[in-house]
């Protein structure tokens, strides 16, 4: 993998073919970011930088919307041919976010893909937007969280699709990581990499 | 099988984890070696596969939204509402 890095410390993939994945990801994140800021974390940071498996669902958070912004983003959405699975009431849709629950957005007619969209609500949420990594390959830029803390965060859900997410980003990017910053998230969230292999 | 209404099975839960940590180890480094273009080109060919084959599900969002609360359930107990979301 050929990863180079912009001035403004963007992470450019230059060459990556674009998947089905990728460009339904770009579609909504380009609406949302009209909007708030995002972040994207979980199994899709493997899966952008090559862990080869599918997922259904790709999870994000956003900053806070009041109800009036969110409306129009919710129609803007739904305009460009989006829907939300959970409910066709945009109010009961936004009732949920302010409830600290997740509500998933997909093209219509499809259930899968789908985005799992969340109010940002803990310290790890915002430190993950705060210090997001954009991304950029073909005509695309993705904001991702760091990957200091999705190795962290990946052990800590702890199933065995995550450990090996987490393994996955290590060994693709463990020379390149602020070691300190990675043990100090593993002591926050009580886990520990070495059973793994992940020696920081 | 065994006597009586015993059964064993003869799979070995944490030897398959070990050998699929493995695998993922020596696919990253094949990622790591080979240019952009090689290995997003079969990633690609298996996520668009994927893709294709999720349309072809006969599945309700209300029966895909149950299933996610069962799940999230199991994982963590008292912490899903009544939407399927964790």
């Amino acid at each position: 993998m050929q990863i180079t890095s912009a001035p403004d410390g963007t992470i450019l993939i230059d060459g990556k073919v674009v998947t089905g994945l990728d460009r339904f990801v770009a579609s909504v994140t380009e609406i949302i970011e009209q909007y708030a800021r995002y972040v994207i974390v979980s199994g899709y940071v493997a899966i952008l930088f090559g862990r080869a498996r599918g997922t259904e669902d790709i999870d994000l958070f956003i900053d806070y919307m009041d109800r009036d912004t969110f409306r129009s983003f919710a129609e803007e959405l739904l305009a460009r041919g989006f829907y939300f699975l959970n409910s066709d009431d945009v109010g009961e849709i936004y009732s949920m976010l302010r409830d600290g629950l997740a509500v998933r957005i997909a093209e219509e007619e499809r259930i899968i893909p789908n985005v799992e969209m969340k109010f940002k609500k803990d310290d790890f949420d915002r430190y993950a937007m705060t210090m997001a990594r954009a991304v950029m390959f073909d005509d695309i830029r993705l904001f991702i969280s760091p990957i200091e803390l999705q190795i962290p965060y990946k052990l800590y859900l702890g199933s065995d699709k995550d450990i090996e997410d987490a393994v996955y980003l290590w060994v693709l990017f463990c020379e390149m990581l602020d070691g300190d910053l990675v043990r100090s998230f593993m002591e926050r969230l009580h886990v520990r990499g070495e059973p793994y292999g992940i020696g920081v | 099988m065994s006597g009586g209404n015993r059964m064993e099975l003869g799979f070995d839960r944490e030897k398959n984890r070990q050998e699929r940590l493995a695998f993922v180890r020596e696919y990253a480094q094949w990622v790591r070696r080979v240019p952009n273009e090689v290995w997003s080109r079969e990633q690609a060919d298996l996520i668009d596969a994927f893709l294709a084959n999720a349309g072809s599900y006969a599945l309700s969002r209300s029966r895909y939204l149950e299933m996610h609360q069962a799940l999230a359930k199991r994982r963590r107990p008292g912490s899903v509402d009544n939407h399927g979301s964790a």
